[in-house]
């Protein structure tokens, strides 16, 4: 039998990657700063986090407006907010601080918490910050907040504030850090400039900011990497199943697939240059072998979904991406 | 087992609140900037009409020289100022800058304490600034808060206005003039024709259509010269420019609707620095201090719920002297 010693012992050792995280910032054992050494260090920490804080914060642009979000992967993983996004696998133009344009796409988001994941679909390494994974922000915590405050500002950059957790509650930290319409989906970071929450929303009292802890995201981690829709809230609505629209007409070819006899002027085909006479091989990797797998297939998506398409063309194969518009 | 395990899991989501004291406005905070808050007991001012808080000043001279933000004091008589525990009646308007919205007040009294100006403004975003918070009658109160993003010129918002409607079928001819603005004040009246902005003549619905541009390449100081045709005669007035979202008639955008009060004039300023000490529309005026309790600039807006915006210290500097030394 393995004595109960051992055991804490390997328990700390699957711990011990996890462990390798910053001390516990010591003013924020303080009740407040006392005096001015203090305030001191409060604001070396924030100076020292903010260069990499602001390097991953992000402007995201979408059909109607823009928010914020933050990289929190090399390889472009965003965590933003729900109502920022609207729905899962749309289009959306994410901007860096230098304002940089990359293409992106939105992945699942919980309608119930606010939270919502972006992806940017342009390969390359990009700037990130480290999340608060072991969920250690407590109240009275000092934070700081980035966002890009009404909207995209290249000779301001984004904004940042302030302040103390000063409420957890059930699913949401309220802070007194001043956010405004565009902060929303911006990050909130502990004063080693670990991601604490997601920018939500605000009351009208200054000190009513409110934000999408940590933990809401990590418990649905691999829901919103599949671009899942999860809850029935009110931060996004459910999509609604056969709203979205290709904008071809076409044909079922004995050899398989189906040929396209008809493209819309300006609708979703059109823009991904899908032309008459392609034959279109495969939808989301499924065979096309009927004009009714295609309608079963729509009927089953909404507007603003994405559409991988497999065309040939003149004989050539290629895999064409396109986003369902509204019907 | 299961039972507790819940039972833990409860007590660690369930509702945690922070004491005001200790919320970033809150008096335990607060109380570790007594140093910064001496410095505003002693060279800050209190812009007072009888008993209410129009705004803030910086003490410039000992003999009572105090900067304040124009637009907000420049309509009111009787002004007076608390300095320390000390109201002065009947503060003078000597001078206005309007392109920087600051304004030269005096007062007679000696022995003041002008602030100490910091040597430069260019601190990094994440720096401590301190400024006037609301007061009592003897205790000035301090608001701490940090530089939120870039110094940058914040252009007109909305573009840049005369006050004044245009008719539509004649090219040029005043349909009406706003209350209280530029050109009601520089004497344009309805009926007047449009004929001239600066060195650009008037003539097409184009340049009407363009006018903001106009006004923008034409300004000096937030300032145009007009020449309308009044009847036959020609008239030349200086027009001092608004931004549109200056007019009573603007009604807002989403953030200003969840902005509370904020500063009618908050735009067309050639530089400023950002940082978040919020408050009310009336904390503007006052000195922004850091920590050594240096004034690095002078509050001039509080633009949104989430942006205020000070006048740098380098600027302020300058203003201060060629106000001072337009005066005999």
């Amino acid at each position: 039998m393995i004595p109960v010693r051992n055991l804490w012992f390997m328990f700390l050792l699957s711990l011990g990657p996890l462990s390798a995280q910053p001390e516990r910032f010591p003013i924020n054992d303080l009740k407040a700063p006392s005096n001015t050494a203090d305030l001191i260090k409060i604001q070396e920490a924030l100076v020292n986090a903010l260069p990499q804080a602001r390097a991953a914060t992000v402007c995201i642009e979408v059909k109607d407006g823009t928010g914020s979000g933050v990289i929190v992967s090399e390889d472009g993983l965003i965590l933003t907010a729900a109502h920022v996004v609207i729905g899962i696998n749309r289009e959306c133009t994410v901007m860096l601080e230098d304002g940089t344009k990359l293409p992106a796409i939105s992945l699942g988001l919980n309608s119930e918490t606010d939270a919502a994941m972006v992806r940017i679909t342009k390969p390359g390494k990009y700037p990130y910050v480290k999340m608060d994974r072991e969920q250690q922000a407590l109240l009275g915590d000092w934070v700081f907040s980035l966002g890009h405050s009404s909207g995209f500002n290249k000779d301001r950059g984004s904004v940042t504030r302030i302040g103390r957790i000063v409420r957890i509650a059930q699913s949401t930290f309220q802070s007194d850090c001043t956010l405004i319409g565009g902060d929303s989906g911006g990050p909130l970071f502990d004063m080693s400039g670990r991601l604490v929450g997601i920018h939500s929303r605000v009351g009208a009292s200054l000190q009513s900011n409110m934000h999408v802890p940590m933990r809401e995201f990590l418990t649905h981690w691999q829901s919103l990497l599949d671009a899942q829709f999860i809850g029935d809230g009110d931060f996004a609505a459910k999509p609604k199943k056969g709203s979205g629209y290709l904008g071809i007409a076409t044909e079922a070819r004995k050899e398989g697939g189906l040929v396209v006899t008809k493209v819309g002027e300006g609708s979703p085909a059109f823009r991904a240059k899908i032309g008459e006479g392609d034959i279109l091989l495969e939808m989301n990797g499924k065979p096309l072998t009927t004009r009714q797998e295609l309608q079963a297939q729509l009927a089953e998506m909404a507007h603003g979904e994405r559409v991988v398409m497999k065309v040939s063309r003149a004989g050539k194969i290629e895999n064409l991406t396109l986003f369902l518009d509204e019907r | 087992m299961a039972w507790l395990l819940a039972m833990t899991c409860a007590v660690a989501i369930a509702q945690q609140t922070l004491d005001a004291d200790y919320r970033i406005t809150g008096r335990e905070v607060l109380a570790a900037f007594e140093p910064q808050r001496q410095v505003l007991q002693t060279s800050s001012a209190v812009i007072l009409q009888g008993r209410k808080e129009i705004g803030y000043g910086v003490v410039i001279s000992p003999d009572g020289h105090i900067l304040v933000k124009a637009s907000d004091v420049e309509s009111l008589k009787d002004i007076d100022v608390m300095i320390d525990q000390t109201r002065y009646k009947g503060a003078k308007l000597l001078a206005v800058d309007p392109a920087w919205d600051v304004g030269l007040l005096k007062i007679e009294a000696s022995g003041l304490v002008p602030v100490r100006y910091a040597r430069s403004s260019a601190l990094p975003q994440g720096t401590w600034v301190v400024a006037n918070g609301a007061t009592s009658r003897t205790q000035r109160r301090a608001l701490a808060g940090i530089i939120s993003a870039k110094a940058r010129e914040i252009p007109p918002s909305g573009g840049y206005v005369l006050g004044l409607m245009l008719d539509e079928k004649e090219v040029g001819k005043i349909q009406e003039v706003t209350e209280g603005m530029g050109a009601e004040r520089a004497g344009l009246l309805k009926g007047d024709r449009l004929v001239k902005i600066g060195d650009q003549a008037i003539e097409t619905i184009e340049q009407i259509e363009k006018l903001s541009e106009i006004l923008q390449k034409q300004q000096k100081n937030s300032q145009v010269e007009v020449t309308v045709l009044r009847g036959k005669e020609r008239q030349q007035a200086v027009v001092a420019l608004s931004s549109r979202d200056e007019m009573a008639s603007y009604e807002g955008n989403r953030n200003d609707q969840m902005s509370g009060e904020y500063s009618i004039r908050r735009s067309r300023f050639p530089r400023v620095i950002q940082h978040d000490i919020l408050g009310n529309r009336y904390i503007t005026g006052g000195p922004l201090l850091n920590l050594d309790g240096l004034c690095v600039g002078m509050n001039i807006a509080r633009a949104t719920r989430a942006e205020s915006f000070a006048i740098p210290v380098e600027e302020l500097q300058e203003i201060a002297k060629r106000l001072l030394a337009s005066q005999p």
